[in-house]
């Protein structure tokens, strides 16, 4: 069955069963791997992409459920994967093995938007689903702080200027 | 996208230049060391002696370790560095890439890496044991030094100078004010040079105060591809025509057999092709049947509806318990296992001791969980058989590889992806056998997908372990003999069998299950006898998990060690650096381990000042000490950590609030790098001791998937404090160490706090609870 | 002597009997023929889809989403399995014959145009409340809609269900005839939420318990019930949340599909919100709000964000560290607090608070259990967010743990019994939809 929906500002079909997890309509039929398969129930956060904006777990959620919808993984986050998050992961030196970290990052983008300047308890909990087996953990809670700021301070100047951010 | 990106995207390696080069312009000789002009670009290879290994005489057959590492300058300047070791998070493609650099003189924004293929030209490929920056450091300075050296004489050659009056920085040979590039002089220059091995050994390299890299901050190339989602790993490897198979996996490790299997539910699933049954003549997969589909989801849904009669084999009711006790017998049992080294006066400092103290230790069985589960893409193209995965020992696994699928070893090549996580899973490439055997078997390439369920129940978990511990004081409270009893599942046994050095009575061990245990202390006479758990070998294939014996040999002797100091009346760090001598056999000797014991006492000292060791604490809460040499004595990494706990006496939880670690591992090539590998490492050792662990009942782990095995997350991580001894001495390994202190100073931090001992991990609050009421 | 008495109560039952009829024999009304939609002013066709949309007529009387008002939607009821008729202006299968008359007869009275009774689960019994011009925009706006040629199939009523006359027998006793009545106590744009809510809106149909017969439990208004599957809550002040249903919050619900202190439109009520109350105008739905405020007893607007922070707070105080936690608190801090924690004092209607949702608090775990196994859609809740579905990731067991740490930490209700077979129950149960 086909299912419609936009995938990194592009509008894609996937003619596949519409019960495969958008995980693998992602990582087998749309070629983007950067969403990693970990644990196929929800727990580890590996997969998480955003659907229209917010984090989901796209292991656990069948592609006809986003029929229509608008979906960003890691490849579309920034397209010269130069958002704030990426940079301070970079910067902070973050990943390890990295396979779970393009689930972190998506996670921390959607987390940004509820909690913009985040402390170690709204990071915990918001988090708290992503695991990293490399256990780099005080760095993604560094990384996340320092794009929070640098996102922040670019927003300020925006209101200021009274120009939009750009996203 | 990355060069490495750009690599995985051609998997055949049709077109990458260094192999080509490598082929047509470099005959490498045993013994030799060659540069040459080859093809457009200049190819310096050279071919090195084995470096030992953990127990090396003895066990290394000379010549099969025999890595053969290499770079090569393109003739736009760019230096093409072969990364043979997996990467895996340990950024270990930078650290080596760093060390060539820093003696080439190269210009670092000019370095890539690319991570090589298996032909048996790299060598020995093994990523493990935190042994590639140390077996490396020197045979890869020497590469680059006489890189340089070549570049000098063919620089000042091009420049119309004398070599003396050149020197070179920043891939340029500079003659006062005239300079030339690296890339033009490849381009431009003729480069035929050739050293002999006793050259090669003779190359001076840099004095430490003239590293410019080495021992800087830097960036790991491997990581901008990891945020972006570029970075390749086993699970997105793809070919043309290729199907997706699920393995169904019987109830036991070994011996099963299938009776009958019928897919007649599976096939209403559409996609669903068919389930085929594997014959394996090297026995890594008894019994194991693999669903085939066109979609890996449709081969999930399709193996739920596959029902298989499987007839089990011996160890279906073998239970942790079962383990244990076999373990207990095994020790009682004076006959068996390996004297790790000669123990005389042992058995008189016993006899004639004062006091005698002794303890028994557990630890249960603890999960890999590699956040990528296990995977293989297995298809044969031109009559060679192209195995695409993460692996970190692809010298263990091809001869395997070639047996399951009966072609010579040449006729098989591993195609290493990045690591979604190592941890020692990886050093075991079983998982690619079932994915060769579904492939050969259905004629057409065959995607091998492991669910984490399925990843749990193949796991080669890290083993439980029972210990006991023995100490012989005189009079004065002043140790006189020790024993150190352990036994658990030996992977190595299981695996690498001629990786198994011989212990004083003749019997074989295996060194990374009982690494460790010959500590740096001196006790007086001092017996370690390892014996295999056969029980736990035949339940499930044991595997090197994350420092392996180190694991728990240290939680057992440096729980023990705290105990004894309570026992004797000493302060735990004060009664360590008193046995922390320096003399005799921990005495150190260049150039792995110079200074001994002493180098363990400085560490120890330090992290007493940064813990704030002695200092008033609130109710209940406590620290506690432990120390270790890493892995092996031949490479020690000098650890010692701090942790502080509290302990809540009502609910027995048991609150990590801080660890301190001060470590000295020699010349550290990537700060940053080896910082986080310290902070994994060390969470990674509390995470065993507080928060995972798992058992097993009727032969297969309890905890199958993260809603019920839980390593640590983000909300658990105590507060760090980390420190590195400055040094210049012989880079050791980082991935590991700290994973070994971790453990025991949690455990003597909750003696310190509430004044009860636990002695098995995980350490559960109703463990707590129990000890609190006895 | 006994067959007189015999003759005198057959006599009686006649005389009974004919009484009755004369009571339940309704006359058929004359067909028209197709009407012409030109009759109608646009206007009077934009006023009747407004009140369709209050009326939700769509969602009962739709079962292919490209044939709407066609008809054929199962209803399960206590007595056998009603489908919902086509209502498009079709002469053959539709009620294109039907004129105005016989539609504001069936509207008010609940009877066909042939003259048969119609089912209460067609809730005449409210709209018969609505007024004679609301009735004819309706009738416009139906008559206007594409005739679709749509059979239902045939009840499945059990004897004697089945008897349509009987119906005539129920309408004596549940059945009121008559216009809203304005209560003049209230304000003008209370009585204008009360009038949809309870005419056109029938909002008790759901809300409201029923009695044996199947009609609505007028002692127990507003006490919430379970309807079709779903647990559709008390909207007076006996609903159990933390906070009551304040103006701002109702009308947030009811204008985009969720309430940061209740939760969001999930099922029947998610149509509701996203077809039924999509073209009501903002007037409209602060009169609901208004008027729903009041039947809740709601307290002021800072009151309610008091206790809301305070049942959040309360739940962050009983968390536990990772090592104690139970499976339940453990798959929750793992599995959704990722997207359902909030601070104390800014739940966000996107992040829905599970110490405030309605489905935690509710008598019944239906509602729980069925968003946990298959999740939120697209179409339900706040516009654009969705929720997947666990039933693949965790087993009955785990649902179960999960349900009753929720329970038992985010409400100060008593535990639900028997749970773990309510999400056996559940589980094919809603896959099957």
């Amino acid at each position: 069955m086909a299912t419609e929906f936009e995938l990194n500002g592009q509008a894609v079909t996937v003619d596949i069963e519409s019960d495969t997890p958008l995980l693998w309509a992602l990582r087998d039929d749309l070629d983007l791997t950067g969403t990693k398969y970990g644990c196929g129930i929800g727990m580890c956060g590996a997969c998480t992409v955003l659907v229209n904006g917010r984090a989901i777990r796209s292991c656990i959620t069948p592609v006809e459920a986003v029929s229509g919808a608008s979906i960003t993984t890691i490849e579309g986050l920034h397209p010269e994967g130069n958002h704030p998050l990426q940079k301070a992961w970079v910067e902070t030196q973050t990943p390890q093995c990295g396979y779970c970290q393009s689930g972190q990052i998506m996670q921390a983008a959607a987390m940004l938007k509820d909690f913009p300047d985040p402390t170690d308890d709204q990071i915990n909990h918001a988090m708290g689903g992503n695991l990293c087996r490399c256990m780099a953990y005080v760095r993604i809670r560094k990384a996340i702080k320092m794009a929070a700021e640098e996102m922040n301070a670019r927003d300020n100047t925006a209101q200021e200027t009274g120009a939009a951010a750009d996203e | 996208m990355s060069k490495f990106y750009r690599y995985l995207n051609q998997p055949e390696g049709a077109n990458t230049k260094p192999n080509q080069d490598s082929d047509e312009g470099v005959r490498v000789s045993r013994r030799g060391f060659l540069i040459g002009a080859a093809g457009a670009g200049f190819t310096l290879a050279f071919f090195r002696a084995g470096l030992s290994f953990a127990q090396p005489e003895e066990v290394v057959n000379e010549g099969t370790f025999e890595p053969t590492i290499w770079y090569h300058i393109e003739p736009d300047g760019r230096i093409v560095v072969n990364i043979a070791e997996a990467e895996m998070g340990q950024h270990v493609g930078t650290a080596l890439a760093r060390i060539v650099a820093d003696e080439l003189e190269a210009d670092w924004s000019m370095v890539e890496l690319n991570h090589v293929d298996s032909d048996p030209k790299w060598g020995l490929m093994v990523t493990g044991g935190s042994w590639s920056v140390w077996e490396n450091f020197t045979p890869l300075s020497q590469a680059g030094a006489a890189g340089r050296k070549a570049l000098i004489e063919e620089g000042a050659r091009l420049l119309d100078v004398r070599p003396d009056q050149c020197e070179a920085r920043n891939s340029q040979v500079i003659a006062g004010d005239q300079s030339i590039s690296y890339g033009a002089i490849v381009s431009r220059g003729d480069l035929t040079r050739t050293y002999t091995a006793d050259d090669l050994k003779q190359m001076p390299i840099k004095p430490a105060t003239q590293r410019r890299l080495i021992g800087r901050e830097s960036r790991a190339l491997d990581i901008p591809d990891k945020t972006d989602g570029a970075s390749r790993y086993g699970l997105d490897a793809k070919v043309e025509g290729m199907v997706y198979g699920r393995p169904l996996i019987p109830p036991t490790r070994y011996g099963a057999t299938i009776n009958s299997i019928d897919d007649s539910d599976a096939k209403s699933v559409k996609g669903y092709q068919q389930t085929i049954v594997l014959d394996d003549p090297t026995d890594t997969v008894p019994g194991w049947a693999v669903v085939i589909a066109d979609s890996f989801h449709a081969a999930n849904k399709a193996a739920a509806k596959v029902k298989v009669d499987w007839a089990a084999g011996d160890t279906a009711d073998v239970s942790e318990q079962d383990i244990l006790d076999h373990g207990v017998n095994l020790i009682e049992s004076l006959d068996k296992g390996s004297i790790m080294f000669p123990d005389d006066g042992v058995d008189e400092a016993f006899n004639s001791a004062a006091d005698v103290f002794e303890q028994d230790y557990i630890t249960h069985t603890v999960l890999h969980v590699q956040m990528e589960p296990v995977n293989a893409l297995a298809y044969e193209k031109d009559g060679v058989w192209e195995i695409h995965t993460g692996n970190q020992w692809q010298s263990l696994i091809i001869p395997v590889l070639a047996k399951a699928l009966g072609v010579k070893e040449d006729k098989v090549v591993m195609r290493t992806y990045m690591l979604g996580g190592g941890f020692g899973r990886r050093l075991n490439g079983d998982y690619a056998v079932p994915a060769a055997l579904a492939s050969q078997k259905l004629g057409k390439p065959v995607k091998l997908v492991f669910t984490r369920e399925d990843d749990t129940r193949f796991d080669s978990p890290r083993s439980a372990s029972y210990q006991r511990m023995r100490m012989a004081f005189d009079q004065n409270s002043k140790p006189t003999g020790m024993e150190h009893h352990a036994t658990a599942g030996w992977p190595t046994e299981v695996m690498a069998p001629f990786f198994m050095p011989k212990g004083a009575n003749d019997e074989p061990y295996d060194p990374f299950s009982i690494q460790g245990a010959a500590h740096w202390y001196s006790v007086g006479p001092h017996r370690v006898r390892a014996i295999s758990n056969d029980l736990a070998n035949a339940t499930f294939r044991p595997g090197w998990l994350r420092s392996v014996g180190s694991g728990w040999v240290n939680f057992a002797l440096e729980s023990f060690m705290d105990e004894a100091a309570r026992h004797a009346k000493k302060d735990p760090i004060e009664f360590r650096l008193e046995l922390l001598k320096a003399e005799g056999k921990n005495a150190g000797e260049a150039p792995n381990s110079v200074g001994g014991a002493s180098r363990q006492a400085n560490v120890l000292r330090r992290v007493r000042e940064l813990s704030g060791w002695g200092q008033d604490l609130p109710e209940d809460t406590g620290l506690g000490v432990a120390t270790s040499y890493g892995q092996e004595r031949n490479m020690p990494t000098w650890t010692a950590c701090v942790a502080r706990v509290h302990v809540n006496r009502d609910t027995g939880h048991v609150k990590l609030e801080k660890l301190t670690l001060v470590t000295d591992a020699g010349t550290v090539v990537h700060p940053d790098g080896a910082r986080a590998q310290v902070e994994g490492a060390a969470l990674w050792g509390a995470s065993m001791a507080l928060h995972e662990g798992t058992r097993y009942e009727k032969g297969e782990p309890v905890d199958r998937n993260l809603d019920t095995y839980t390593p640590m997350r983000i909300r658990d991580i105590p507060e760090m404090e980390l420190e590195f001894v400055e040094s210049t001495e012989v880079p050791v390994g980082l991935g590991e160490p700290a994973t070994t202190v971790t453990g025991p100073a949690i455990a003597n931090a909750i003696h310190s706090a509430i004044g009860v001992r636990i002695r098995e991990i995980p350490i559960t609050p109703t463990a707590v609870l129990n000890a609190l009421q006895t | 002597m006994f067959k007189k008495i015999l003759g005198g109560l057959l006599a009686f039952g006649v005389l009974v009997l004919a009484i009755f009829l004369l009571i339940a024999w309704e006359s058929s009304i004359e067909p028209v023929s197709a009407s012409n939609s030109d009759a109608f002013s646009k206007e009077q066709i934009n006023r009747g889809e407004v009140l369709a949309g209050l009326g939700n007529c769509e969602t009962c009387h739709t079962t292919d989403p490209n044939k709407p008002l066609a008809g054929g939607r199962a209803m399960p009821t206590p007595f056998g399995t009603l489908y919902s008729t086509n209502i498009t202006p079709d002469p053959k299968t539709g009620i294109g014959q039907w004129s105005e008359e016989a539609f504001a007869r069936a509207m008010r009275e609940g009877v066909a145009r042939s003259g048969s009774h119609l089912f209460p689960a067609f809730p005449y019994t409210h709209f018969t409340k609505m007024s004679d011009d609301d009735i004819s925009d309706l009738y416009a706006y139906i008559m206007s809609q594409p005739a679709i040629q749509a059979e239902p199939p045939e009840n499945t009523l059990e004897f004697p269900f089945n008897i349509r006359l009987l119906l005539a027998g129920w309408k004596l006793l549940f059945f009121d005839e008559g216009r809203y009545e304005t209560d003049t106590s209230k304000s003008d744009v209370w009585n204008r939420g009360a009038y949809i809510a309870e005419g056109a809106g029938h909002c008790s149909a759901c809300h409201t318990p029923r009695n044996a017969l199947g009609a609505e439990d007028a002692g127990k208004a507003w006490d919430g019930a379970i309807i079709n599957n779903w647990y559709a809550p008390a909207l007076n002040a006996s609903n159990p949340t933390p906070s009551s249903w304040t103006e701002t919050e109702a009308y947030e619900y009811l204008r985009n599909g969720g309430s940061r202190f209740h939760g969001v439109a999930v099922g029947s009520m998610a149509d509701v919100v996203h077809d039924g109350l999509k073209q009501a105008p903002d007037n409209d739905l602060r009169s609901l709000a208004v008027w729903l405020s009041d039947l809740a007893q709601a307290s002021d607007e800072q009151q309610a964000s008091k206790r809301s922070a305070n049942a959040i707070r309360a739940v962050h105080n009983t968390q536990n560290p990772s090592v104690m936690m139970d499976e339940g608190e453990r798959l929750f801090t793992y599995a959704c607090a990722a997207c359902h924690y909030n601070e104390a004092d800014s739940p966000s209607a996107l992040r829905p608070d599970m110490a405030l949702n309605s489905a935690i608090s509710a008598p019944t775990p239906i509602n729980l259990i069925r968003v946990t196994l298959n999740g939120v859609s697209l179409k339900e809740g706040l516009p654009e967010a969705m929720m997947p579905g666990f039933s693949q990731a965790l087993s009955d067991r785990q649902i179960t743990s999960l349900l009753t740490y929720l329970r038992a930490t985010h409400t100060d209700q008593p535990a639900w019994e028997n749970l773990e077979q309510h999400v056996r129950d559940q589980r094919p149960q809603t896959q099957a939809q």
